[in-house]
Formats: C-alpha cells, structure tokens, sequence
C-alpha cells in the first residue's frame, strides 16, 4: 500500500512536470485554457467527491466558489496575504460555509438539497451588492502580479501572464487530485462509499451517518473555494457576474458528462465544457450566425449533453463498461 | 396605512409564487420530481404569448394561447423525457439524482433555445391594464390594477383545480394515482396518462404566472429563475404535497417577502429566499400541511 502510494505520487510529480514543460511549447490563448480546465477538473471533482461518492447534490457550487473567490481576493487587497495563503484563505471560508451549509443538507434527501443549494445559488451573488466592500456589481479586481523573477529566469525569460496562471493552476489541479484520490481510499472514503451504498447498514456498523455526510461537503466546499480562489485569479476579478446560476449548472453538468463517480473524469468534464465553447464559436462564425445563436449555441449543446447522459449513461460512459465486470457495484 | 401596503404587495407577488408552487406540487405528487425546469417552461410559453400578442396587438387573446402552450410543453416533456428517464435510468448510483439532473438539463435547454431564438434583451410584454395603484382618497395604493388581475387570475386558476380535483372523475383518477399507483393501474386508470394530464396542468398553472407577472417586469430568458426559487420555497412551506398548502405557502411567502422589503431593504430580495428556506426545513420541514414523512423518506 506504501509503496503504491509514492509511486502514485512520483505519476502525479511528472504529469506536473510534463504538462508545465508543455507550457513552453503553445501559444497563450492555450496557456489561459490549460489554467481554465485545471480550475474546471477541481471544481467538478469537488462535485463528484459528493455527489458521487457521498449521495448528496449540490446546485449551488458556484456560490461556494464565490464565498472562495471573495475571501481570497479580500484577504489578498486588504490584508495583503501572500499568494498562496490567500487561494488557502478562499478554500477554507468556504469549507466553513460548506460546513454550515452542510448541517442543514445531512437533514435534507434529494430534491430539498437540489432547491435549498439553488436558492443559495441564485440568493448569494447578490449579497455583493449590499456590502460595500464586496464591490458592488463592478466586483473587486485581483492582480496576483507575474510570475517570481527567479522562475522566470530559470525558463528562459519569457514567462507570460498567461503562462504563470497556467502553473499556479496547474500545480493546485494536481495537488487537489492527488489529495482527493488519498481520501477517497481512506477511512473517510470508504464511509462515504458505505453510507451511499446502503445507509442502514453503515449505520449499523457504527457510522455516524450525518457527520459523514457534513465531512464530504465540507471537504467538497473547500474543494470549490479553491477553484473560485482560481477562478478569480485567471479572470482578474470577483464580481457577481462570474458566479452565475449558469456557471453551478455547468459544474453539475461537467460531473454528470465525467460519470459522477469516477474522480478521473472529472478531466474529460473539463475539457469538454472548454472545447465546447471553442467549437460553437467557430460553428457559429461559420454559420455566419448572429450574436444570439453564438452566445447561445455553448449552453445549448451543454445541455443536451446533460439530458443525453443522464438519460443513456447515467453512470458516466466508463463505470457503464466497468460494471459488467462487477467491479462498480462497491461504489 | 403601511402594514395595509405592504400587504397588499405581498397579495399579489404571494398569488404569483402560488401558482408556481402549484405547478411544482402537482408534479412532485404524481412524479416525485421537483421540476426545476418549470421556470424554463413557463418562459417559453411567456415568449409564445409575447408573439401572439405581437401579432394580434392583443394581451387578453395571448393569454390563453400562453396557458395552452405551457400545458403542452409539460405534457411533452412528461411524456417524453420523464418515460424516457424512468425506463432507462431507474437503477444505478445516480438514479436518485437522475430526474433533478435531467429537469436542470431541460432548463438550460430551454434557456438557450429562447436567447437563440428570442435574444437575451430584456422585452416588453405589456397588459392593457395599467401598473399605477389605485388612489382611494389622494393615497396612491401600491395595487394596480394589473396587480388586480393577476390576483384574479390566480384565483380562477386555484377555483378550476379545486373544481376539477374535487368533482370530477378526471381528478379522482389524478388523486388516486399520485397516492396509490399501483392500486389505481389494478383499478383501471391508466396512470401514465393521467400523469401527463396532471403534467399538463402543472405546465398551465406555470404559465398563467409567466403571462400575468412578466407586465409588470420584463422578458428575458431568466426572467422567472427567482420565481422558481420563491416557487419551490412556497411548496416546501406548504409541505410540497399538499396543493392547499402550495397556495398558503405562497400567500405566507409573499408577504413575508413584502414586509422585509419594507422594513429590511431591496437589497436583501434574493437572499431572502434562502434564509427562508433554510430556517422552514430546519422549524417544520414538512411544512405547515405536509404528510407526516419525514424529509429523508420523501
């Protein structure tokens, strides 16, 4: 079990290695997507650590991730904390509204969860406009400044912003999953597992059942306070606007499209929900189409993806191959 | 005299949120699916209504073409995506999410076929009546008359299902087959039509909110994304079972709302729904007329 482990960790160190030396080698445009799909594979594993593996849903990932973005970005204008502890400040304000929010969702099944996290969703964005430090509609700006010389030096110079935003992102990706894959083979892993698979019985075997399930979404907040941390990072801003009903639905339909119990791919999520808007833009062009069509076309597409799956590979296009073996039945 | 205004304005956003909770609560009866994508629905056939008017320059003639469109649209969706989901997704980890999912799917469906086709432009969609308050002795109350009408409408549309469900065989066969489906089919109703047609008036109910309340705002396509909000935390007050309750819990709603306008400020509109919510399911979460199942049964 060691020894799997710190091979596991030596894959994650060179996938690291590779995708930052890959850097090198694209152009910008590129670079900001990369960080994009990082920010992407964090928040929809966040969803599928506990939608997946703890049976709860969450519509309201989004306002978790602006509870993420604000913090980091208050604490980095006002307070100037580093870098690094601000993206860490994010994720844990919003793991305490996670847990909170948590409380009340270990009392609630599926559809009570579905519309309380909605309500949040479409409520907590608002709540900028009310306090004059959140910036109003205008939001707050965030420059997290380039890259430290001393890295820049060591690549050749040319270290864009772009590029800086894609290592930071990068790096955070990997650690997120590598943490993530430990916890899901852990005690806590297999308890979510349990208590999905069959509550009764896990609380039989002594499992305190609400506190498994505030764990995971506690744990899954810091998760989408991180990618909000990041989110804001790469945009250069918080502001209402960003953290939209759109972008919770997106998150869920990244999950569903990733198979909502299979950590792994929450990377295709990712990418599809970054490829899709780059394909429609140039289909659209194509088509000639109007700014409705093109604005419209992502959302659209997205959104049959989400109906199709759900309704013909409910459980992801992998885990529908895997549990002919059996072998998905445990989770 | 502002405790009575403020009433006032809470009667009539309060019968808007009604009908919406109406149209979540007859759905969750028969399907035990919140239908997220009812605001979807009820936009679209707003947008329908919105044409007809264009072409007849007429409110009251687009209204009912509104209502019709919203039953259709329900009906095809129960018919189509809801069978389609029952038969394939029933088993497996996610088969519990599976509907809320795919109603979110539906929404978002909805949501850009109408900027595709409509723009995401803020339109008109203006009632002959007017929005300006009645004035009783040089006091200008905040009840216009378009406020009038959709209390009106509300209420004909809460007669007509109170009717229907109470006195005819079509609502004994809704009755029944949202309690006992098993039983009803042994019975001889045919429960997956009848679903459909309970669909169908969910969808109506939907609309008649989307054609009476969008005058006195705008039309976009997320116009009605905090009705539904309002809507689903007016059914959970109301017990989410209970179509008695849906319309107590809009009215309790629409108030409440009012008042912390009033006394708290605008700004806190949409939090408020929320905080609502949270602290029904954390009091009495099965609503003031809810069945006696607990929340984690449902």
């Amino acid at each position: 079990m060691r020894k799997s482990k710190s091979l596991s960790a030596l894959i994650f160190f060179a996938i690291g290695l590779f995708l930052l030396g890959l850097s090198n080698f694209v152009d910008e445009l590129r670079a900001y997507q990369g960080a994009q799909v990082g920010i992407y594979v964090i928040a929809i594993s966040s969803i599928i650590l506990l939608t997946g593996f703890s049976g709860q849903i969450s519509l309201g990932h989004g306002a978790l991730m602006a509870i993420g973005g604000y913090s980091a970005v208050l604490s980095y204008n006002h307070w100037h904390f580093p870098m690094l502890l601000a993206f860490t400040f994010g994720a844990a304000v919003a793991a305490l509204a996670g847990f909170i929010l948590g409380m009340a969702a270990a009392r609630l099944s599926g559809p009570y969860l579905a519309g309380t996290t909605l309500a949040l969703a479409v409520g907590l964005p608002s709540l900028a406009n009310q306090f004059h430090i959140l910036g109003g509609e205008q939001g707050l700006s965030f420059d997290i400044g380039e890259a430290p010389k001393w890295i820049a030096d060591k690549t050749g110079g040319d270290f864009t912003q772009y590029k800086w935003f894609f290592w930071i992102s990068v790096t955070c990706t990997l650690f997120t999953m590598w943490f993530i894959k430990n916890l899901l083979q852990s005690r806590f892993g297999r308890t979510w597992r349990a208590v999905r698979g069959n509550p009764s019985a896990a609380a039989l075997s002594g499992i305190n059942i609400g506190r498994s399930k505030v764990l995971a979404f506690t744990v899954s907040s810091a998760l989408a306070g991180l990618a909000g941390a990041l989110l804001a990072m790469i945009l250069g801003l918080v502001a209402p606007m960003a953290f939209t009903l759109t972008l919770s639905f997106t998150l869920v339909t990244g999950a569903v499209l990733a198979g909502v119990s299979n950590l792994g791919g929450s990377i295709i999520g990712a990418l599809v929900l970054v490829v899709i808007p780059e394909i429609t833009d140039a289909v659209a062009t194509h088509l000639g189409g109007s700014e409705k069509i093109s604005a419209n076309l992502p959302g659209l597409i997205t959104s049959v993806l989400l109906i199709l799956t759900v309704i013909f590979a409910p459980n992801g296009p992998q885990l529908h191959k895997r549990n002919k073996s059996g072998k998905a039945k445990t989770q | 005299m502002l405790i009575l205004d403020t009433f006032l304005i809470g009667l009539s956003s309060g019968a808007i949120y009604a009908l919406m909770a109406l149209a979540l609560v007859l759905v969750w009866r028969s399907t035990r699916v919140v239908n997220f994508a009812q605001a979807g629905q009820a936009i679209l056939s707003t947008y329908i209504g919105y044409e007809v008017m264009n072409r007849t320059h007429n409110y009251w003639v687009s209204v009912p073409f509104a209502i019709v469109a919203g039953a259709a649209i329900a009906a095809f969706v129960d018919a189509v995506l809801m069978r389609a989901l029952e038969k394939r997704s029933h088993k497996g980890s996610v088969s519990e999410i599976a509907p809320v999912i795919a109603t979110l799917g539906l929404l978002g469906l909805i949501r850009s076929l109408t900027g595709m086709i409509w723009g995401n432009a803020y339109l008109q969609y203006t009632s002959p009546a007017s929005g300006k308050g009645y004035e009783i002795s040089h006091h200008t109350i905040p009840f216009s008359p378009q406020n009038l009408i959709i209390v009106i409408g509300a209420l004909v549309v809460m007669g007509v299902f109170a009717a229907v469900f109470k006195f005819t065989n079509l609502g004994l066969a809704l009755r029944a087959s949202s309690f006992q489906p098993e039983i009803s089919r042994l019975a001889g109703i045919r429960v997956d039509r009848i679903r459909t047609i309970g669909w169908a008036f969910a969808g109506a109910a939907g609309a008649v909110a989307g054609a009476l309340v969008t005058p006195t705002t705008y039309l976009s396509p997320n116009s009605l994304d905090l009705l539904l909000v309002s809507g689903f935390v007016a059914a959970v007050i109301g017990g989410l079972d209970s179509l008695i309750g849906a319309v107590l819990g809009g009215l309790i709603l629409g108030v409440g709302f009012a008042f912390i306008l009033q006394y708290i400020g605008t700004s806190v509109t949409f939090s408020a729904a929320f905080f609502i919510l949270i602290i029904v399911l954390f009091l009495r979460p099965r609503g003031i007329l809810g069945s006696k199942i607990g929340r984690r049964d449902a």
